[in-house]
């Protein structure tokens, strides 16, 4: 087996892995806001309509899907726009770079998610798994679409 | 589901702007550190071969090879372990949470290198252009 169809096998499954850690790393803000899980001093005392619960909520439905890989596609289009809307509400006035205020990582999640809004969820997924919704009679039809 | 058919359809090309981003960010945190510009007060005493130097020369370099897609599996498979070493070096020490330890966004990093690693470029790159590469794309949507 030579490196490019190795390359080729595993791209679906790195992809699936990625998407596991990211869904990770985003669910433990909800987790640190509504459990304490981690501890987190700022998150103590925020009144539960804050702007910062609501996002949570966002988060943690939003995460937990994207853990799953539950219509991926969907719900990584909107934690796109989330962080978009995060980033532009909460960051960007602090300062024009991402060093100076702070939104290197809402910047990367933003671009990530959008990219998963694109490919989907790779082959460990529950899209995957679930399986046909003849997801590739879609497909089929939009690369005849793209040949046109 | 037109944003499946509009995913399929256009996938390779986020890939390259997906691409396009991260290299961005590392040649934002290479300039800071070895130019100091913007300037970051924990970045000024960064002299250019210390740890933090060095590691601001891989940022700098493979982060713009990243950003121009030239040689880009390479580039992101080293940037990649380099991010995984920067998580173990300067932030799983603090804590085990990577909330606490502030260490997310190598893990991001690492884990986005990863995966371009492993799909390459995307079509808008320099490797398409040049072929250096084959112009290999993994039609990962079609899982």
């Amino acid at each position: 087996m030579n490196v490019d169809s190795l390359l080729a096998a595993w791209a679906p499954r790195v992809l699936s892995i990625v998407r596991i850690m990211i869904a990770l790393m985003l669910l433990q803000h909800p987790t640190a806001k509504f459990f304490g899980i981690p501890h987190v001093a700022f998150f103590d005392h925020l009144p539960m309509l804050s702007i910062y619960m609501i996002a949570g909520v966002i988060e943690l439905v939003g995460g937990i899907a994207f853990l799953l890989g539950f219509y991926t596609r969907t719900v990584a289009f909107l934690l796109s726009g989330h962080l978009a809307f995060a980033y532009f509400i909460g960051l960007a006035p602090k300062g024009f770079f991402p060093l100076l205020n702070g939104g290197e990582s809402a910047v990367l999640f933003c671009f990530i998610f959008l990219y998963y809004a694109f490919v989907g969820g790779g082959s460990w997924s529950l899209d995957a798994a679930l399986g046909p919704r003849s997801l590739d009679a879609v497909l089929r039809q939009a690369d005849r679409a793209h040949a046109l | 589901m037109s944003l499946d058919r509009i995913g399929a359809a256009y996938q390779p090309y986020l890939l390259s702007l997906f691409r396009f981003v991260t290299g961005l960010l590392f040649f934002h945190y290479g300039v800071a550190k070895l130019f100091k510009f913007p300037p970051v007060e924990i970045f000024e005493d960064v002299t250019p071969f210390s740890l933090w130097g060095v590691a601001g020369m891989f940022e700098l370099v493979f982060g713009a090879m990243l950003m121009l897609g030239l040689l880009t599996r390479l580039a992101a498979f080293i940037l990649s372990g380099e991010m995984a070493f920067a998580y173990f070096i300067e932030h799983f020490p603090h804590s085990f949470f990577p909330l606490l330890n502030e260490g997310a966004l190598a893990i991001m990093f690492c884990f986005s290198c990863l995966y371009l690693a492993s799909a390459g470029g995307g079509p808008l790159s320099l490797d398409a252009l040049l072929r250096i590469e084959p112009r290999l794309q993994p039609d990962v949507s079609r899982t």
